[in-house]
């Protein structure tokens, strides 16, 4: 309970409801003045089914609750071809917000009995509450044809039977939608275990279901209701499992067995017959809350509970299974994709097969190839998303990986065949197939084997013609070449040693390139220093404005430097001849530079010369040198 | 120390390490002599042993490997036999035998393997050895072509060895790093699934018959995260698998 909102509920019966919700009311509405003042809110109604599904001839609840006013008009039956829906249970309760404000609840049950089989709308009932009309929400109820598929409870009557004497304490029940099944065929079958709302449940276990020759899916997730039976108010928790028969026959599934400790009125705490009873079985202070003010607290009492069991036939699956039916019985749908489409012979493909429907998935086993011929299958893998709490519905997909042995132009349809309890028969579904390109020959194994030039050819595993299995090539007797490293070559330090020796040549080679390149450039800075020294005494020469001796001594420079770019010899040690043989000059002219070589000695030498020396001397000696062509 | 003692001390230390060298090479190679005759005697598991203290010698060999396939093969370990192929074709990769018993190993458990890319089928046939003492001996061409006195065929050629042995270099790098390389592993255990989580619970990515080809992306103590063929990851037990590259 929870602890900041304290919930005194006084519950009405039939007979005796007047003077006890007298008194009751009275009593509260005294705590209401003195603590506060009654809430007074807007009026609201909320109408639920205590289940959206039932078989013919099992009743429902229709719980309508208003809340924020004490005065409510309700109708007492509501039309709806199929169903009979009367008005069988009025209670009010009070809430206690802290010590401020208290609501008024009123909860009116109706108990709809269905008809006929089909599904029907409930629609919105006008509830006058004071001086507004308010509108319950349209409801829908699923009705299934009890005589085929009737829900079957595990107490085998329209209402549990409680256990617990008077006091009615609690029940518990099987809910099976059906009574014969097939072998392998997954039922979704109801687990309720419900407690009267006047006791309080301190500790419980969960429920199990006995039986032998099913197999039982763990208990889906608990959930919490309030339902009125027989006329008294339980908390009923509802599990949702699926059971699946192993083997045929007929068999008793259940019952449903649950231990719990509760916290129950105490006993003897009923209403004590008085000899003069005024009232007539009515008296209101005959009521427990007067004779045991802390009633509340109750005793504690550990209880059992067990349903009734079910009877279920479970019958064989007719024969006549397609090969490619594995055990699945339900209803299913299936896709089917490969990837990649562009593949060589070899190569793996990802088929990925979806089964999504409802039924025995633990039975859903992969599909296969309509035609296996040329391919190769690889284990499958699946998984399984399930879409409910007990794994009955939900989508399987499995990813099978094939690789083709020879060229295909499509992957062939992938089938799979199950059991549909409903129409009775199996079915096969196949897959559209998936246009594949297949490019390249077949396995290189046989050609490997049969380049093998020391070796006898191993045999084609997969040739028609070769039904013999594959021989291994015989064992080498000769270790053969010793390694201590898988490393790769570069990482090795001998291989990097290796390269010391190019490296040698290379820098050999470069440092006589260098020296080379070093000494050329030499040989053109000392060409170009004589260039330079000959241009300059040429200019002088043709001035006409040095002395003789000058003047000559400059010619024969002049010579001797044209005669050292020439032959690329020093120009100190060029003479006339020299100078005649390198430029090939005729006698005539030969004489000339023996002359001119003569004179430059011999002013150079003594000052002056044999002879005059005219200005056609000079004339002379500069076309020779300027004769001279380098 | 006078320089003859000196030299007498080198030689007999050089004599002492070539017996040692020697002396570790006889019994490896008697050891291997025995394994071949207890596998020829039909002793599988002494040879398997023979052969595994050898590779635990650090003395390998292509026929070791090939020839310890072989004895794997024969007890059914389809797994491992694939393994020391491949660590034979590692070695020696134009190995024929080991090639021929490969196929059939990988036709008998129908291993998956992993697609190799378009370059490595080209250079998949030699090996990095192969293409990285090529792009060495180019370098050096085109150094000499361009240290030799200068001509334009040759810095031409020099040009062309240099583009040839960057080729040969990625070749290598290609071969050493990529899906044949230092990552590559072999599945040695039967019915092996990978999966999307650490735990045998988690859902199956696919099954991995002995034999098929991995990368291994990352250990992580009991799991390998691996890349599998048909361009998939997932956790692999890392029992189950085994690296070619020891």
């Amino acid at each position: 309970m929870n602890a900041g909102l304290l919930i005194v509920s006084i519950t009405t019966g039939e007979r005796r409801m007047r003077s006890l919700v007298l008194i009751r009311i009275t009593l509260f509405l005294i705590g209401a003045l003195i603590t506060g003042e009654a809430r007074a809110e807007s009026p609201s109604v909320t109408a639920v089914l205590t289940s959206s599904e039932t078989a013919l001839g099992q009743p429902v609840q229709l719980e309508v609750k208003i809340k924020g006013t004490s005065t409510v008009t309700t109708p007492q039956t509501i039309a709806v071809d199929g169903l009979q829906i009367a008005l069988t249970d009025t209670r009010r309760s009070f809430e206690m917000h802290g010590l401020s404000s208290v609501e008024s609840n009123l909860f009116y049950g109706y108990t709809i009995m269905p008809m006929k089989a089909g599904t029907f709308k409930i629609p919105p009932q006008p509830i006058r509450a004071g001086n507004t009309t308010l509108h319950t929400p349209e409801l829908t109820l699923h009705v299934t044809d009890a005589a085929n598929r009737g829900i079957t409870r595990g107490n085998q009557g329209a209402t549990p039977n409680p256990i617990g004497g008077e006091d009615k304490l609690a029940f518990a029940e099987l809910v099976v939608p059906k009574k014969t099944a097939y072998v392998g065929e997954t039922i979704p079958v109801v687990l309720r275990v419900g407690f009267n709302s006047r006791t309080r449940v301190l500790g419980r276990e969960p429920p199990n279901i006995g039986g032998q020759g099913f197999t039982i899916q763990k208990l889906g997730q608990e959930d919490r209701n309030l339902e009125t039976i027989g006329g008294r108010s339980y908390l009923v928790y509802s599990y949702k499992s699926a059971v699946s028969a192993a083997r045929t026959g007929n068999f008793q599934l259940g019952p449903v067995e649950t231990k719990a400790l509760v916290l129950a009125p105490r006993r003897g705490s009923g209403v004590r017959r008085m000899p003069f009873d005024p009232f007539d079985g009515d008296d209101p202070f005959a009521d427990p809350f007067f004779s045991d003010p802390f009633s509340m607290l109750g005793e504690r009492r550990e209880v059992t509970v067990k349903s009734e069991t079910i009877p279920l036939e479970v019958k064989p699956l007719p024969a006549g299974a397609p090969p490619t039916f594995a055990g699945a019985v339900g209803n299913f749908s299936m896709t089917a994709d490969a990837n990649p489409k562009r593949v060589q012979v070899g190569d793996p493909i990802t088929v990925k097969v979806e089964i999504a429907g409802r039924g025995n998935f633990d039975r859903v086993s992969a599909p296969n190839l309509r035609d296996e011929s040329g391919w190769h299958k690889y284990p499958p893998s699946s998984n399984f998303k399930q879409d409910d709490d007990v794994g009955i519905s939900g989508t399987k997909t499995f990813e099978m990986v094939v690789s083709p042995n020879e060229k295909k132009s499509a992957l062939p349809p992938v089938a799979f065949s199950y059991f549909d309890p409903v129409k009775e028969k199996y079915v096969t579904l196949e897959s559209q197939a998936v246009p594949l390109v297949v490019e390249g020959n077949g396995p290189a194994g046989p050609a490997i084997a049969a380049a093998t030039p020391k070796a006898p050819t191993a045999p084609n595993s997969q040739g028609a013609t070769s039904p013999q299995p594959p021989q291994l090539l015989p064992l080498l007797r000769e270790r053969g070449k010793i390694v201590h490293s898988f490393a790769p070559l570069y990482t090795q330090k001998e291989f990097w040693m290796a390269q010391v020796f190019p490296l040698a040549i290379a820098i050999g080679l470069a440092g006589w390139r260098i020296r080379r390149v070093r000494r050329s450039n030499l040989a053109a800075m000392r060409a170009a220093g004589f260039q330079r020294e000959t241009d300059e005494l040429l200019r002088k020469l043709r001035r006409d404005v040095l002395p003789p001796p000058e003047y000559f001594s400059d010619a024969s420079r002049v010579v001797q430097l044209k005669t050292a770019l020439k032959q690329n010899i020093e120009p100190g040690a060029v003479d006339a001849d020299t100078a005649a043989r390198v430029f090939a000059l005729d006698a005539e002219r030969s004489e000339r530079m023996r002359q001119l070589f003569a004179i430059s000695d011999e002013l150079r030498y003594s000052g002056k010369a044999n002879g005059s020396v005219s200005p056609d001397h000079r004339r002379e000696a500069l076309e020779l040198i300027e004769s001279l062509r380098t | 120390m006078k320089p003859v003692a000196l030299t007498k001390i080198g030689i007999v230390l050089s004599g002492f390490a070539l017996s040692t060298m020697s002396a570790n090479a006889a019994p490896n190679d008697a050891r291997f002599e025995k394994a071949n005759s207890e596998y020829a005697a039909g002793n599988l598991k002494e040879a398997i042993s023979d052969y595994n203290t050898l590779v635990q010698s650090g003395e390998w060999s292509a026929n070791l490997f090939y020839n310890l396939g072989n004895a794997y093969y024969r007890t059914g370990d389809y797994g491992r036999a694939i393994l020391n192929y491949e660590r034979a074709l590692r070695i020696d990769r134009q190995h024929p035998e080991a090639q021929a018993n490969l196929r059939i190993a990988r036709d008998e458990t129908r291993g998956l393997e992993l697609t190799p890319s378009l370059f490595e089928r080209y250079v998949g046939a030699a090996s990095s050895g192969g293409f990285i003492v090529a792009a060495a001996g180019l370098f050096w061409l085109a150094v000499l072509l361009l240290v030799i006195p200068s001509r334009r065929s040759f810095l031409m050629s020099a040009i062309v060895c240099f583009v040839l042995s960057a080729c040969c270099a990625i070749a290598t790098y290609t071969l050493t790093k990529g899906p044949r390389g230092q990552a590559l592993a072999v599945i040695v255990r039967n019915n092996v699934e990978a999966r999307v989580a650490t735990a045998d619970t988690a859902r199956s990515v696919v099954a991995l018959p002995p034999g098929s080809e991995v990368l291994v992306v990352q250990p992580r103590g009991d799991w390998t995260y691996a890349a599998l063929p048909n361009d998939q990851r997932g956790w692999i037990p890392t029992e189950a698998v085994e690296k070619v590259q020891l």
